[in-house]
């Protein structure tokens, strides 16, 4: 075959990748993270580190294969139906053991660092962390702050729950302090859903009858996107939720406002003249 | 061109022998399937049975998921008894013994018959449902699935008797026979299996 | 040893279609199996554009939330228990007999209901679309507790995939005992074409793997319609354990699903770069290694659940990627210092070893399951299985009908018009699914109807959707190429590429008892020998 033709096969290759390129030129802050979202938490940010070692990898070895591939191509290619056989060469043991050996490292290196980094997301939660209860229903969520189970702090002194319930018209917003440990407890009432949320590189399974649970510490505020990532029906693609990291006190703020708003028979002023 | 010999004992494993012994590896599977199911469902259990899993409308229509222990042992050992009688058959057709390859196969195909009938009969004393729990799914389901295959069983053992009736088989000739006969055991090593687990394991 | 030779019975002429609907051939069945899987294959890909113009724009309505689901769940079925897992089962029915020197599969009656399921199963499942509730629509993954809810089409869907893997299963027997037991004289296991190590694994992996499905399927069929409570955890029962039986088999079955791909690369590739395989030993024992090791991986899809042990799935999945990377390679040594051109059946062997090595590499991301925990369940995932399964399953597809065309059917297809099937698959094809690895990581999930255009994955979306109908485009040179070819006299010599393998030695199409007589076999490469003597 002609090397213009092969040429022209690369280029359109070729051609693919800029289209791609250019497509990617809008979200240059992925690029710059190469795709990932900006991680927002302790958690989040070493499974970044991880994620950038993977893909450096994998496009060295991409880089690496193809090249070899275009590179044999090119070279060897038959120039005319004359050209004498090739050496007829069956295999060597020892090419065969150098390239079972140095990939074995290659994953053996990569499982060591994922597992390092998996002890840490699946750590147990401490003592102080704020639990949040996550209800996954067909197709919307709910999240339940225990009042008496709020982290480092206890802005509103009495028992009770301030719950967010989302709606097929109104989307949830799930409200977290930033630098403290949040855990988020989850359960479903029906079928599977998946607790997904971008920025934190995460997501754990809603499953009924399995009570999941994990923790993270949040550092950075903002609103970010939460949805359901495990098909759950005909409006599974509706289920979102969002997530919105605050300061403390402006999530003391809004604990406290949720919690007025839900007061029944709460205590009087008198016990919470006390609370900042 | 690879050709069958004509005499099976100097080819110990025919093609059509291999090929069921895989068919029976992918039954042994499908059970496997089966019998992990049953496993995890018991690990997961608060208690087995799981008397506490039973609802109101359960209990008032009076569930109870018990297992009584003296027809089912009797069942087994009909079917146990009866794979003994069927390599017996089979070894009187490797010496040619036509009349007992007969009396052998209708033998066994009534034990498995009466099998059969004392698992159905069994069904009927039980006081729960295959919808009663993962207690009752998986118990209907595990024998129920085992019970269809005896049926298959005794099918492919009535075959091989109406062609032993016809006099097909002889001491070289009788491959269906050692097949059926493999798979009655099958059939019946599952059963064992099933009933210690069933029945015998607390 | 002294041959005699037997007396020919005569042909005797029935009509053609009582022909085909009788036959226990294995070559009428081959291509029975390669016209009804490539039919599905058709079918898959309009459900996939529907799919695709669905999400090529954001809060689009052209599907209801509900037919989406149907049609997303039926795109996959049709694909991979329609098209991709049968189609080797074509390719394996009319090559392996032939490959090994024998004159029919080791059970043609046998293989004749296993092609027979096949259709029925198709027929059950599709029947989904007509009736109360509509087809399934729980994925091709069918989770419970969600798939006990839905409607009948789910049960027509269980009833037809069991169906479908009774016929893989006995099919399997069929191949298992075929190769190991009808070979060629000479024609020691590790002087069989590297093809048949392939379709052996493989029927291995379903003869064990698919009766674990059969048990997932039949409980979910009580669980729907026996009040039964395997996977409803308000009875006893467990939401988790659906995806482990699950699973057990569909992680071996992806491995089924390219193993025999893999094989016709293997086959292609040293004809057309005039070498033999490199490794060809090494190539088997990865196989088997593949095998075996698909047994163990299978909690990989599940590292989210918070049910598995993940570090042990992790390091499987890892470990698997080694015999991949090991055959990569192999092919890579093949084409070094050969002699390569570039007929079609060529293009496509190399561009799917591109297209793979991508699928793999972009698979060992989720083998790392803090990185997992970002990209399960997203479309890196859609990226990383369409990957594999069409840069890899369909591209060796390509390879193969362009290659063994001439020996099936007489006639050769076009290279310029196989060419430019080549490149436009080729472009389609990574338009079609690259960007979906930049979706996946930004957070886009799978198996979602719609998006809202805040998210600003339209552009993306967008460019796949074009990619989509450019590898469909891409189908009509093919197509055009089949039809002139079937227009044409078959006037294909026995070994119009100078292969290797047996199946070239006889004539093209073979005759129906395949061979006259069976060259005596002294290596992998019995047609080189006798073109070339046995000093290489």
């Amino acid at each position: 075959m002609r090397l213009s033709r092969i040429v022209r096969a690369a280029a359109s290759v070729w051609g693919v990748a800029a289209v791609a390129a250019l497509a990617l030129a809008p979200s240059a802050v992925a690029f710059a993270q190469l795709g990932q979202p900006t991680p927002i938490t302790d958690e989040a940010r070493s499974m970044h580190r991880l994620y950038i070692v993977v893909v450096s990898l994998a496009f060295a070895v991409f880089a690496g294969v193809v090249g070899a591939l275009l590179f044999a191509i090119v070279r060897y290619r038959r120039r005319s139906p004359d050209d004498p056989l090739p050496p007829q060469i069956h295999g060597s043991a020892k090419i065969e053991a150098i390239w079972v050996a140095i990939p074995i490292i290659i994953v053996l290196t990569l499982f060591t660092y994922s597992a390092v980094v998996l002890a840490k997301t699946d750590r147990k939660p401490p003592e102080d962390a704020l639990t949040i209860r996550v209800t996954g229903f067909q197709f919307q969520w709910q999240f339940d702050y225990n009042l008496q189970d709020l982290g480092t702090r206890n802005p509103v002194n009495r028992e009770g729950t301030v719950t967010v319930l989302g709606t097929p018209s109104s989307i949830p917003e799930l409200v977290i302090p930033v630098d403290e440990p949040v855990e988020f407890v989850l359960h479903s009432n029906d079928v599977i859903h998946s607790f997904y949320i971008p920025n934190f590189l995460y997501k754990l399974d809603v499953i009924p009858g399995l009570e999941n649970r994990f923790v993270v510490v949040p550092r950075v505020t903002g609103t970010f996107r939460g949805q359901c990532a495990e098909l759950c029906g005909v409006d599974h693609a509706l289920m979102l939720f969002t997530v919105r990291v605050v300061t403390r006190d402006e999530f003391d703020q809004w604990i406290r406002e949720r919690a007025a708003g839900t007061a029944g028979a709460a205590p009087t002023s008198t016990g919470n003249a006390q609370q900042q | 061109m690879a050709t069958q010999p004509i005499a099976q004992e100097r080819q110990p494993l025919s093609n059509a022998m291999l090929g069921f012994i895989l068919f029976l590896a992918s039954e042994v599977m499908f059970f496997g399937g089966l019998f992990a199911a049953y496993f995890i469902a018991r690990a997961d259990a608060p208690s087995w049975p799981p008397t506490e899993l039973l609802t109101p409308e359960q209990i008032q229509r009076g569930v109870k998921l018990e297992l009584e222990l003296p027809l089912p042992a009797i069942a087994t050992v009909i079917l146990v008894s009866s794979s003994f009688v069927v390599q017996w058959a089979v070894w009187q057709i490797r010496k040619g013994n036509q009349r007992g390859l007969i009396w052998g196969l209708l033998l066994t195909i009534t034990m498995g018959l009466v099998f059969l009938v004392m698992q159905l009969y069994d069904y009927s004393t039980l006081h729960f449902r295959a919808s009663d729990t993962i207690f009752g799914t998986t118990f209907y389901t595990l024998t129920g699935f085992h019970g269809m295959h005896v049926a298959g069983g005794v099918i492919f053992l009535a075959v091989v008797l109406i062609r032993a009736l016809g006099g097909q088989f002889d001491a070289r000739h009788h491959e269906a026979v050692e097949a059926a006969s493999l798979y009655w055991h099958f059939v019946d090593v599952v059963w064992i299996a099933l009933f210690t687990t069933l029945y015998l394991v607390p | 040893m002294a041959t005699v030779a037997l007396p020919r019975p005569a042909a005797y002429e029935r009509p053609a279609l009582l022909e085909w609907l009788t036959t226990v051939d294995h070559k009428k069945l081959g291509i029975l199996y390669l016209y009804t899987t490539v039919f599905f294959f058709a079918v898959g890909g309009i459900l996939a554009l529907l799919v695709r113009t669905q999400l090529a724009v954001a809060d689009n309505t052209f599907l209801g939330r509900q037919a989406y689901n149907e049609v997303f769940t039926m795109h996959a079925s049709a694909m991979l228990f329609l098209f991709v897992i049968p189609v080797w089962a074509g390719f394996g029915n009319y090559l392996v007999p032939l490959m090994i020197g024998a004159r029919d599969m080791a059970f043609p009656r046998i293989n004749a209901l296993s092609y027979w399921l096949l259709p029925i199963g198709g027929i059950l499942m599709f029947a989904g679309f007509l009736v109360d509730g509509g087809a399934a629509s729980a994925g091709w993954t069918a989770y419970s507790p969600l798939a006990r809810t839905l409607g009948p089409g789910m049960d027509l869907w269980i009833i037809a995939v069991i169906i479908l893997g009774i016929s893989s299963t006995i099919g399997a027997a069929n191949f298992i005992t075929t190769i190991l037991r009808m070979r060629a004289p000479g024609m020691t296991m590790f002087r069989m074409p590297i093809f048949c190590w392939t379709v052996l694994v493989t029927a291995v992996l379903q003869l064990l793997a698919t009766p674990v499905l059969a048990a997932a399927l039949a409980m979910l069929y009580i669980d729907r319609n026996f009040g039964g409570s395997f996977f409803d955890p308000n009875h006893g029962g467990n939401a988790v354990l659906w995806q482990n039986v699950f699973w057990f088999y569909s992680h071996p079955a992806v491995y089924i699903m390219i193993l025999p791909g893999m094989g016709v690369i293997s086959e292609v590739i040293p004809v057309f770069a005039r070498k033999p395989l490199f490794g060809y030993k090494a190539f088997a024992f990865a196989t088997i290694a593949i095998g075996g090791l698909g047994f163990s991986v299978w909690a990989h899809h599940m590292f989210t659940t918070g049910a598995v042990l993940k570090p042990f799935f992790g390091f499987m999945t890892f470990l698997i990627g080694v015999p991949t990377g090991v055959k990569i390679f192999n092919w890579l040594g093949t084409l070094w210092k050969g002699s390569i051109s570039f007929e079609t059946p060529m293009l496509f062997a190399l561009g799917f070893v591109s297209m793979f090595l991508i699928g793999g590499i972009n698979g060992t991301f989720a083998a790392a399951v803090p990185v997992d925990f970002a990209i399960h369940d997203t479309y890196f995932v859609v990226a990383h299985i369409h990957y594999v399964l069409f840069g890899g399953a369909v591209f060796a597809m390509f390879a193969g009908l362009y290659y063994w065309f001439p020996k099936i059917w007489g006639r050769r297809l076009d290279e310029r018009l196989g060419r430019l099937h080549f490149v436009l698959m080729l472009i389609g094809f990574n338009l079609a699914f690259f960007p979906m690895h930049l979706l996946g990581l930004d957070g886009m999930p799978r198996r979602i109807a719609t998006y809202g255009a805040d998210t600003g994955w339209e552009l993306l979306n967008l460019l796949s959707t074009i990619g989509a109908f450019i590898i469909a485009v891409g189908m009509l040179p093919f197509i055009v190429a089949v039809v002139k070819a079937f227009m044409s006299p078959k006037d294909q010599p026995n070994d119009p590429w100078q292969a290797n393998t047996l199946e070239w030695y006889t004539s093209s199409p073979p005759p129906a008892h395949n061979f006259d007589d069976v060259p005596e076999v002294h290596s992998e490469r019995p047609l080189f020998d006798l073109r070339h003597g046995t000093a290489h």
